[in-house]
């Protein structure tokens, strides 16, 4: 079964996400900042999709998606970025490291459940 | 070196950030006051969380001052046991000072945010180093009994001035943008 990573330092979010998608089905995995976040998905080909927070310490979301896509060399995983950042200049460098879309918390799990499910199968 | 209308602005836009994310329901009532004084003044409560929004220009601290007292702690938590209060106030803020940051990221360029800390209320006595150039006080109070603070403290490295068109439409949260 395809499984969802969910990256974010606050317990809370990862709580309220995880929750969600579980209640709902799917498989879901947590890591609580960047640096663990790439060891979970290099330790785990069951994930295709990683919902991140951008602003963590140790290591931020997109350094993180950047080294999924440069070190892992993993072009197949989808990546979303789940924030309180809307910055265009951060968009950007989103884009570039190949994410895949953009949410400004809070979340609101109903309005993203299906896409989400497409991005995990 | 802040202008009348920035001091206006950050206010405005912390008001606005606390109103749309500290209350839980859209039933619970919030009032916000802003309190006379520009000192950092000690509040009743023991604990503080900070966030900061800088540019290149200017360093905001928002503090919030707050307890985990029975009804304050109920309410955040929504007298959840599984929650634990300082993570989920924490969340609370972030959701807050995000708010704050996307809005003066339309007026400064380069703004960034911190995470959260939470901190002892001694700590204060520090903010001082950073020889704030505007400080201000809220008092928050929300559904008649849970009661908490918060400091603004705005530190400038060059003139700040800007206006905050108060009818401006709030940004639109929790949908997917694809790209």
């Amino acid at each position: 079964m395809a499984k969802i990573l969910v990256v974010d330092d606050s317990s809370t979010v990862r709580d309220e996400v995880a929750g969600f998608l579980k209640g709902h089905g799917l498989d879901v995995a947590t890591a609580v900042d960047g640096k663990d976040g790439l060891a979970k998905l290099k330790a785990d080909a069951a994930i295709r999709l990683v919902v991140s927070d951008v602003n963590m310490p140790n290591m931020d979301g997109l350094t993180m998606a950047e080294k999924i896509r440069g070190e892992l060399k993993n072009a197949s995983v989808n990546l979303i970025m789940l924030t309180t950042e809307s910055s265009p200049s951060m968009k950007e460098r989103g884009k570039a490291a190949g994410i895949k879309g953009w949410i400004v918390k809070p979340f609101n799990g109903s309005v993203v459940l299906e896409t989400f499910k497409k991005l995990a199968a | 070196m802040i202008s009348e209308d920035a001091k206006k602005g950050v206010n405005h836009l912390f008001t606005r950030a606390a109103r749309a994310n500290l209350a839980l329901a859209p039933s619970d009532t919030i009032t916000i006051e802003q309190l006379p004084g520009t000192a950092i003044v000690d509040t009743p409560q023991q604990r503080i969380l900070v966030l900061t929004v800088a540019s290149y220009v200017f360093r905001l601290l928002t503090i919030f001052h707050v307890d985990n007292d029975a009804a304050t702690e109920s309410y955040f938590t929504r007298s959840d046991p599984e929650r634990v209060f300082g993570e989920v106030f924490s969340e609370l803020g972030n959701l807050c000072c995000g708010a704050m940051n996307r809005d003066l990221g339309k007026h400064f360029l380069h703004t960034g945010m911190s995470t959260p800390y939470l901190l002892e209320s001694q700590c204060l006595a520090f903010l001082k180093a950073l020889k704030p150039a505007y400080v201000v006080q809220h008092r928050i109070v929300i559904n008649d009994s849970v009661v908490l603070h918060a400091t603004l403290c705005l530190c400038a490295y060059a003139p700040i001035d800007f206006r905050v068109d108060s009818e401006m439409a709030e940004e639109a949260t929790g949908e997917l943008e694809l790209f």
